[in-house]
């Protein structure tokens, strides 16, 4: 720790800055997606993550290559109850699922990441953690991903900006309002529109996975969706 | 917060890992840091050390003996920070032994287990033996010529071996605390010593020997190389990497602090010896005991009786903590199927691996013991075993600062400033080591030598017909304390599970 004594203030934030890397991304993350994600020196990363390690906050894989959060961590954030969204909103929600022939699932942002705060009991999602780890992968991270780039922000995932046909995607999604995504399985996929506040800042997500016919033709969907969020706006800003 | 508190509240599941360590059966995480690092600082035996050394040294280096030993520390804490770069990222009881697999391969990594077998199987002798002549010197006091007695000497011995086995199976905890207090209580001694010599000598400083004038080089590298064998053994804490606690960042401090602390304690030991002689108008290599000899010159006699008490002691405590390093790299070996599987197991009480300790204390015992009954004098015995085991020793750390680059190009790891460390560190440990087996085999210790190259090369070729019988178990070489699905966030949900 002492090599750091002179510049704690801004290691503590540096340190927890990695800790939330890590939980974002999932275990196995590595030591260079760290520094690269998250815009360190290589050399203050590695420092870093090797302090983190000592205080046992993170737990080196066998591979001794990935990291992955320690128990200890949950010492530091405390036994956080899930944020079930208030009854209000989960009414809605029931409501929009009752004729929707496909999962409806809500999700929060914040700053540059998301998290499923409803998911649909009766069409689970397919791969929570890929959807929160890979934001270019489905609809809602897309929503995400767009926005950031709109407000000019560096999306901290594994979003490769050279990829063109992803700049094309996020530029049709800003234009049209909401995302949509073809699944991996054939015949499916997934559409989000917008929750926003009074301000316009996004705070959720409103998503439906399902058959791809309602996607093909999203203006039914989109209208059921986009009316529902209206409602859920005021409950979850 | 929010990534961080959902992956609390919902951690998601985290695969790939173990509900036991490769290494279970010893006492994961159950001792602290000062346990670590008196492990360290007792396989250095720095009272040992800073009272035979200095001698040792300014026979070769003369007035420039103190940058010699100098010299020396600065190479040494290179190599104790390389070898941090594997102690701050795994945990393993083989230490040196393991580390050097994750980056050379199991063949690199088996001359370096083989040098830390001999290396601390051979400073174990080398202690017993130590801790056997100063107890019988000690017993001289009050009966005068009982030190010339080999028979005293060698059952003095055997009991030493006797009490090393008790502590060794008992368990790593009270080992290291049998050899904290008895290393404190030895280096306080010499330092209390080292104060009254200089209190008397008056406050001035001789420069000429902090920066002498005429230094011959050749003189100045072996007497620095000479001074590395003071430092050996500092690296031992790693081998305690499974049943410390916060081992990341407790092992590398010990290994770090003990090379800080023995080294200054040699820059003063030697300083306040040479200063000690000129002051008299001797010459230091006139003495066979300068210690002794000065605590007599400067009338305080009485302090003669307890620094023989004191090195007894460390050297006693340098055979534990020799032994325990030993044992350890032992039991990864038979944990890996490279010697026979008892080796890896454990005392179900005590959590050591008794087997190991079992076949090893009775040969470390025996093999002094009966040099000494074979007559070749105790002096004589121990500076064949140092020579052999300070080759041994620079082997491994050369195996091992060789190793860092490539594991930290692996790991995806790979900065400047470790790696011009290590590489550093390699090439003049390799030097040193050359110069050193050069300088020893035109002595009268050369038979050291030849038992360092005989051993490596009968070991070596063992292993390659070891290999050859059995193709696929060398990929079993470098296991290590894993994290176990107990340890991480989504592992296993419920830790008791696993116990």
């Amino acid at each position: 720790v002492t090599d750091l004594r002179a510049r704690q203030p801004k290691a503590i934030h540096s340190a927890l800055t990695v800790l939330e890397e890590v939980a974002r991304v999932g275990a196995g993350v590595t030591a260079k997606e760290i520094s690269e994600n998250l815009g360190l020196a290589r050399a203050t990363a590695y420092r870093l993550l090797n302090l983190l390690v000592q205080d046992e906050y993170l737990v080196r894989m066998p591979d001794l290559k990935g990291f992955a959060l320690g128990r200890k961590v949950a010492e530091l954030v405390g036994r956080v109850a899930p944020s079930r969204p208030p009854q209000a909103a989960r009414e809605i929600m029931m409501q929009l699922r009752e004729n929707s022939r496909g999962g409806i699932h809500l999700v929060r942002y914040d700053a540059a990441s998301l998290r499923v705060i409803d998911i649909d009991p009766d069409f689970p999602l397919s791969d929570e953690a890929r959807i929160i780890r890979e934001l270019d992968s489905s609809a809602m991270g897309l929503l995400l991903l767009a926005e950031l780039v709109l407000t000019g922000q560096r999306p901290r995932t594994s979003f490769r900006p050279a990829e063109a046909a992803l700049e094309e995607i996020l530029e049709t999604t800003n234009r049209l309002g909401f995302a949509s995504v073809a699944g991996r399985d054939e015949g499916l996929g997934c559409l989000s529109v917008p929750i926003r506040d009074s301000q316009g800042v996004l705070v959720a997500g409103l998503c439906y996975s399902g058959p791809r016919t309602r996607i093909d033709s999203p203006a039914a969907l989109v209208e059921v969706l986009t009316s529902s969020g209206r409602a859920l706006a005021p409950l979850l800003a | 917060m929010s990534a961080l508190e959902r992956a609390v509240s919902h951690p998601s599941p985290v695969e790939g890992l173990g509900a036991r360590s490769p290494v279970a059966g010893l006492r994961r995480r159950s001792i602290g840091f000062l346990d670590v690092l008196s492990q360290s600082v007792s396989a250095v035996a720095p009272s040992a050390a800073a009272t035979t050394i200095p001698l040792m040294v300014a026979a070769v280096a003369g007035k420039s003996s103190v940058l010699a030993v100098a010299a020396a520390m600065i190479l040494c804490l290179l190599v104790a920070s390389t070898v941090n770069q594997f102690a701050r990222r795994m945990s393993a009881a083989g230490s040196l032994y393991t580390f050097v697999s994750k980056g050379l391969g199991a063949g690199a990594s088996f001359v370096a287990g083989l040098a830390m077998v001999i290396g601390y199987g051979f400073i174990a002798m080398f202690s017993l033996a130590g801790a056997g002549f100063y107890l019988a010197t000690l017993a001289s006091h009050f009966w005068p010529g009982a030190s010339e007695s080999g028979l005293l000497v060698s059952l003095l011995v055997a009991l030493m071996g006797l009490l090393t086995f008790f502590v060794l199976a008992r368990g790593v905890r009270l080992s290291t605390r049998v050899t904290l207090l008895v290393e404190t209580g030895s280096v306080g001694i010499i330092l209390v010593l080292i104060s009254a010599l200089l209190t008397r000598q008056g406050p001035q400083l001789d420069w000429g020997l902090i920066v002498p004038r005429d230094t011959d080089l050749g003189d100045f590298v072996i007497g620095a190389v000479l001074a590395i064998t003071a430092f050996v053994g500092f690296e031992s804490a790693a081998s305690l990497g499974v049943e410390a606690r916060r081992p990341f960042a407790n092992i590398p401090r010990a290994i770090f602090g003990t090379v800080v602390a023995s080294g200054l304690l040699y820059i003063v030991a030697t300083y306040s010896q040479l200063v000690g002689f000129s002051f008299l108008g001797r010459s230091i290599d006139s003495s066979s005991s300068p210690v002794n000899d000065l605590a007599t010159a400067y009338g305080v006699e009485w302090a003669g009786l307890l620094l023989d008490a004191s090195i007894a002691a460390s050297f006693l405590a340098c055979a534990l903590a020799s032994g325990t390093a030993l044992v350890r790299v032992l039991f990864s070996m038979g944990r890996e199927g490279l010697l026979p599987a008892s080796f890896g197991s454990t005392h179900s009480r005590f959590s050591t691996p008794f087997f190991a300790i079992l076949v090893a204390v009775p040969i470390l015992t025996a093999v002094p013991v009966v040099a000494i009954a074979l007559g070749s004098g105790v002096r004589g015995a121990m500076a064949f075993l140092i020579v052999t085991a300070a080759a041994a020793f620079v082997t491994a750390y050369i195996l091992v600062c060789a190793a860092v680059p490539v594991f930290l190009w692996r790991i995806g790891e790979l900065t400047v400033w470790p790696v011009a460390r290590a590489v550093a560190a390699a090439l003049l440990l390799s030097g040193a080591l050359i110069t050193y087996l050069l300088a020893e085999s035109g002595t009268e210790y050369s038979s050291g030598v030849v038992a360092f190259l005989l051993l490596m090369s009968l070991g070596t070729l063992t292993y390659a017909a070891w290999t050859k019988r059995h193709p696929r178990r060398r990929h079993t070489i470098g296991l290590y304390d894993e994290p176990t699905g107990a340890d991480v966030l989504g592992g296993i949900h419920d830790p008791s599970e696993v116990r």
